[in-house]
Parts: structure tokens; C-alpha cells; sequence
């Protein structure tokens, strides 16, 4: 598997290579390993010039986008019914981005097209970092937080729970996000049950598996 | 603005100190600053140039972003000017009345232990500043105050990097603390490499970290008494002289000199701290910035350094967006300029759900850009 990663930071991504080896269920070959985005809503300004990039110009077989929800809405079950586009939610977007860019684009380099792996963190990687550390951390805590008007955390509070900081230097950020993964890598269930924004993400990954 | 009589102490700015006083001074304020990470707490403008009428708040880490002439440079000149004039004693204003009552002036608040104190610097004209003046808030004047104060005023540093001045050879005896142009890095750096082994070990890991196409930093000692920086190539170990490094390299060589000096000033201001870095490494050039203004956040112990810099680079104000604070936004409308905080806009939040600092930026909407006619 050939796979290109696009995130926030160089801390979100080496968080996310570990976390797709473990999906995967073994090492990938890391295409492009320089792709990188300045955080949303650079990521949708760049990713249909990437994804054509990666089509036409590398042997990527897939690429995976992981941005931060921040304030956005939380996509849900709601979002997943057919035709239903929520022009506020990052997940929605970023899937209606993939679609519009590759639905026109002709086979090359002996695939059809370079597979799609989305997913959303709640309201921030660091909240996947904490998951199954910090009970009080889940992306249900946060919807409804967002739904009582009341957030149960901010995401400079998340900040200092993952770094001991609010201001980690990256070293320091790749240190933590990458220990956080290896351990969700032993077991991703609970990040799966905890992080549905993770969880399509996963799905995603399998789904590649035999294609 | 009521002008309050300087020589208000006996004395004035001349140190009559004890050791014990010193000492007792030197804690206090240690301690204090430890716990504010900062010194001036705000400067006022009035009739300065461009700044007719303008205050800014400084935090323990500020980021001035604006045209060009908005400011931000009249900002550090007027720290640098005041450190200039706390080496002198303090100033009765002269009879001759060259300093006008509604001439320019610029008035500095200090973070406690001197908080009690008002500085303020008089000016025959934009370009002269040569009184100042210092007074107590209330009550009567201490005059372990000021000489605290003075102390770290006497310290605060500038820089204005050069690349040719940092790639020449320095006087290894000039090694004491990186000169304002960065000339005498490879002095410093030896320096340090010399009398703190292991301070400049962890120097060099950082720099290669940083900057992995090397992984060694060497001197050459000459024998006219200069010493030459010289990097090492990691891959093949060809050996690169600073006058081959390019502007970029030298730069972050000189921002990590100073983020990993020992004894630190307490006040570092730096112009366009952005210059000749590629735009991903603005994070570690922001990064090296925190070690000095938030040394906790790395594990240090040692007191904060306030930092007041510049930038012109979108993508390095990108990176305070979870700290709106620290960006100070300057503004000129006509002749006239001002500064505000960025976390002072009340729709700041709803701005970042729609595009990044520097894009708002750029677009004009957060302010800072020429005025277009």
C-alpha cells in the first residue's frame, strides 16, 4: 500500500502514519511524505490539487486527510444519508472535495483513481491523543457540548491535558502525539467507539483492503 | 499628560546602592518577573512620529505585524532609547525649553516589582530623545526601584540580524553576548562551546534537529585572534564555511543563539523575524521565540525573557492562532498610526472559522495592511 497523508502539523501527521499502520494491520509506504496543509480551510483549498498530484504524478494508492473540527458542526449519522450535504461540517466537505475532484479524472498510472480516507478529530487531534486517558474526553462530550451551549473543554485545555502546555514546542508535540498513537494502536476500539470521526476514517482504510 | 518633575529622588539615575541592597533588589525582581514574563508593561506615544496618539499593552511575547511605517520599528527604537538613557543620570528638564510641553514624547509602564514607576522620554524632535524621566506613581520615590529597574533595562538587547556580519569571522574575545547585528555568532557560539559544554550541546542537537542537513557546528581559530563558524555537511561530512550558508541558515542559527543562551536578557526585541526562513520552519523559529518568553513550557526554571518582534510573513502569524494575544497590529491612517491587539476584535472567533490569521490578514480584514489610495 501506497499511501499519502495530509494533515494540519508535522505532529498530526506522524500521529496519523502510526494510527494507519495500525488499521492497516502492518507498515505502509509513505508516498510524498512532504504534503502538508496550514490547517482548515487550507487543507479544502489544496487537497483537489493534491489528490490531481497524486494521480497523475505518483503511484499513490491512497491518501488520507485528517483535520481538526474546531468550532464546526460535528458531522453525525444525519450527515450520512444519501444527497445530504452539511455545507458547515469539515467531514461533509472534505468528502465532497474528494468526489468533485476524481469524478472526471482518467485512469492513470495503471489505477483507476487514488483512494479516499477522511476523517474529522473532535475538536482537535489532541482529543484523540487523550481518548481512553481522559474519561471526560469523547467527541459525544463534545457534540453535546456544543448542543447545551456549554462546552465541556477548550481546545487549549486539550492543549495542556496532551503537552502540559499550551505552548509545546514540536519535538515535543511529536513526542506525545506519536506515544498516543502507538498505545490506540495496540487496541483502536476505543478510539473507534469514542471518536466517530475516527472511526469513518478507519472504515474508510478497510475499505481499501482487497481493492 | 501631566509631566510629573523628574528629580523627584536625590540622586537621580546614578546608582548609590549597597550589596546587600543590590542583592535584596536583584531577588525581588527575579522573582517577580518569573512570575509576569514580562518588564515594560505598556508604552504611550504621543506626538512621536507617525504614533500621535497611540498605547500598546506589551505581553510577556509580542508579534507586531503592519505596513511599513505603521510603527512597529518606532516601537523597539523607543525601548532602545530609553535603555540608551537609563545608562545616564537622570534628567531635570533643562530651562532652555527645547522640550516642549506638546512636543514628542513616550511613556513606559513597568510590569512589578516596578509597577510603582513612570518613565518617560522627552524629545526636542521626532529624531531626538535625550531627557528622561522617571517618577514615582504615588508616594514617594524608592531608589532601589529604579536601580533595579535600571539594572534590567541596562540589559534588554536588540537584534537586527545581518547575514554578511554573521557570516564574517568574529573576535574570539567578543564572545560575551551576540551583538545586535548577530556579527560576532561564531565568537558567541565558541564561546559558549568552550566555558558551557553542555549548554552548547544541547545548542547543537537543536540545530540539527532544526536543520538536519548538517550535524556538527565547528570553529576555526585563527591566528589573527577571529574565529570562523563552520557547519558540517551530514551527508558525505563536507565541511561549510558560514560565508556558504545561506542567509536563511544563518538566521536560524542566530534565532537559536539567542532562544538558547544561558543568561538570557530580560527583554529581546527582534526585527522581521521571519527574514530568509522558509515558511515551515517559521514553527521552530516560533518555537525557539517561546523558549525565551515561556521557558516553563520547555521545563526550564529560568526567569521569562520578554520578546517584542516583528513580521511581515502570513504564514508565521498562522501559527498564533490559539494565542491571538501575543499579535499587536499596527495601523496608519494617513500620518497618523495606532496598535491593538488582535484578541481585543469581539468577532475574532467567528473570522477563524472562515480562513487562517494570515489569509484575514492579507485580506485586510484584521487591519495592518498599506493604505491604497
Amino acid at each position: 500500500m501506497k499511501l499519502a497523508i495530509l494533515s494540519e502539523s508535522p505532529a498530526d501527521e506522524a500521529a496519523i502514519a502510526v494510527l494507519a499502520a495500525a488499521v492497516l494491520g502492518g507498515p505502509f509506504e509513505r508516498v510524498q511524505p512532504a504534503l502538508r496543509a496550514r490547517g482548515w480551510p487550507n487543507v479544502a483549498q489544496v487537497l483537489p490539487a493534491v489528490i490531481r498530484h497524486l494521480h497523475f504524478n505518483t503511484l499513490a494508492d491512497a491518501i488520507m486527510v485528517v483535520v481538526d473540527s474546531d468550532d464546526s458542526p460535528v458531522h453525525t449519522v444525519r450527515h450520512d444519508a444519501p444527497g445530504y450535504f452539511h455545507p458547515l461540517c469539515r467531514l461533509c466537505r472534505l468528502r465532497a472535495i474528494f468526489r468533485q475532484t476524481v469524478k472526471n479524472l482518467p485512469p492513470a498510472r495503471g489505477r483507476e483513481g487514488v483512494l479516499r480516507g477522511a476523517g474529522v478529530a473532535v475538536p482537535a487531534i489532541e482529543a484523540w491523543l487523550l481518548c481512553g486517558r481522559d474519561p471526560q474526553v469523547s467527541e459525544a462530550a463534545w457534540l453535546n457540548g456544543q448542543i447545551a451551549g456549554h462546552l465541556p473543554y477548550t481546545r487549549a485545555e486539550l492543549k495542556w491535558r496532551t503537552y502540559g502546555t499550551d505552548r509545546p514546542n514540536l519535538p515535543h508535540e511529536m513526542r506525545c502525539a506519536v506515544e498516543a498513537a502507538q498505545r490506540h494502536g495496540r487496541d483502536l476500539r476505543r478510539l473507534e467507539n469514542d471518536f466517530p470521526g475516527f472511526a469513518v476514517l478507519a472504515r474508510d482504510v478497510r475499505s481499501w483492503v482487497g481493492t | 499628560m501631566s509631566h510629573r518633575n523628574a528629580g523627584s529622588w536625590p540622586g537621580g539615575g546614578q546608582a548609590r546602592e549597597t550589596t546587600a541592597g543590590r542583592l535584596r533588589a536583584r531577588l525581588a525582581s527575579d522573582t517577580a518577573v518569573a512570575q509576569t514574563g514580562r518588564v515594560i508593561a505598556s508604552v504611550v506615544f504621543r506626538n512621536f512620529k507617525a504614533l500621535r496618539d497611540a498605547r500598546v499593552a506589551l505581553a510577556p511575547f509580542n508579534l507586531l505585524i503592519g505596513p511599513n511605517g505603521s510603527g512597529k520599528t518606532s516601537l523597539i527604537e523607543a525601548v532602545l532609547r530609553l535603555c540608551a538613557l537609563a545608562r545616564l543620570p537622570l534628567g531635570i528638564p533643562p530651562a532652555d525649553g527645547r522640550h516642549r510641553a506638546d512636543g514628542p514624547e513616550i511613556e513606559f509602564n513597568f510590569t512589578a516589582p516596578y509597577d510603582g514607576l513612570e518613565a518617560t522620554l522627552r524629545c526636542v524632535s521626532e529624531n531626538v530623545c535625550d531627557l528622561l524621566q522617571v517618577v514615582p506613581r504615588a508616594g514617594a520615590l524608592r531608589e532601589e526601584d529604579w536601580t533595579g529597574l535600571r539594572s534590567r533595562l541596562l540589559r534588554v538587547r536588540s537584534y537586527l540580524l545581518d547575514h554578511y556580519a554573521m557570516a564574517a569571522p568574529a573576535m574570539l574575545a567578543n564572545g560575551t553576548e551576540l551583538a545586535g547585528n548577530g556579527g560576532n555568532l561564531a565568537a558567541v557560539l565558541a564561546a559558549r562551546a568552550r566555558a558551557q559544554p553542555a549548554v552548547f550541546a544541547q545548542f547543537r542537537a537543536e540545530v540539527t534537529r532544526v536543520l538536519p542537513e548538517y550535524d556538527d557546528l565547528r570553529f576555526a581559530e585563527r591566528t589573527d585572534g577571529t574565529v570562523e563558524l563552520r557547519v558540517r555537511l551530514a551527508d558525505g561530512g563536507e565541511i561549510v564555511t558560514a560565508q556558504n550558508l545561506s542567509q536563511g541558515t544563518l538566521y536560524t542559527l542566530a534565532m537559536l543563539a539567542l532562544a538558547f543562551d544561558p543568561a538570557p536578557p530580560p527583554v529581546v526585541c527582534i526585527e522581521e523575524i521571519d527574514r530568509g526562513i522558509h515558511p515551515r520552519l517559521l514553527r521552530e523559529v516560533r518555537d525557539a521565540l517561546y523558549r525565551l518568553s515561556h521557558p516553563q513550557a520547555t521545563g526550564l526554571t529560568r526567569a521569562p525573557v520578554q520578546v517584542i518582534a516583528t513580521t511581515q510573513s502570513p504564514y508565521l502569524l498562522d501559527l498564533f492562532r490559539d494565542h491571538p494575544e501575543e499579535i499587536i497590529i499596527a495601523e496608519k491612517h494617513g500620518r497618523a498610526a495606532t496598535f491593538s491587539r488582535l484578541s481585543d476584535r469581539a468577532d475574532l472567533a467567528e473570522l477563524l472559522t472562515e480562513g487562517s490569521l494570515g489569509d484575514m490578514w492579507f485580506a485586510g480584514i484584521l487591519g495592518g495592511v498599506p493604505e491604497e489610495k
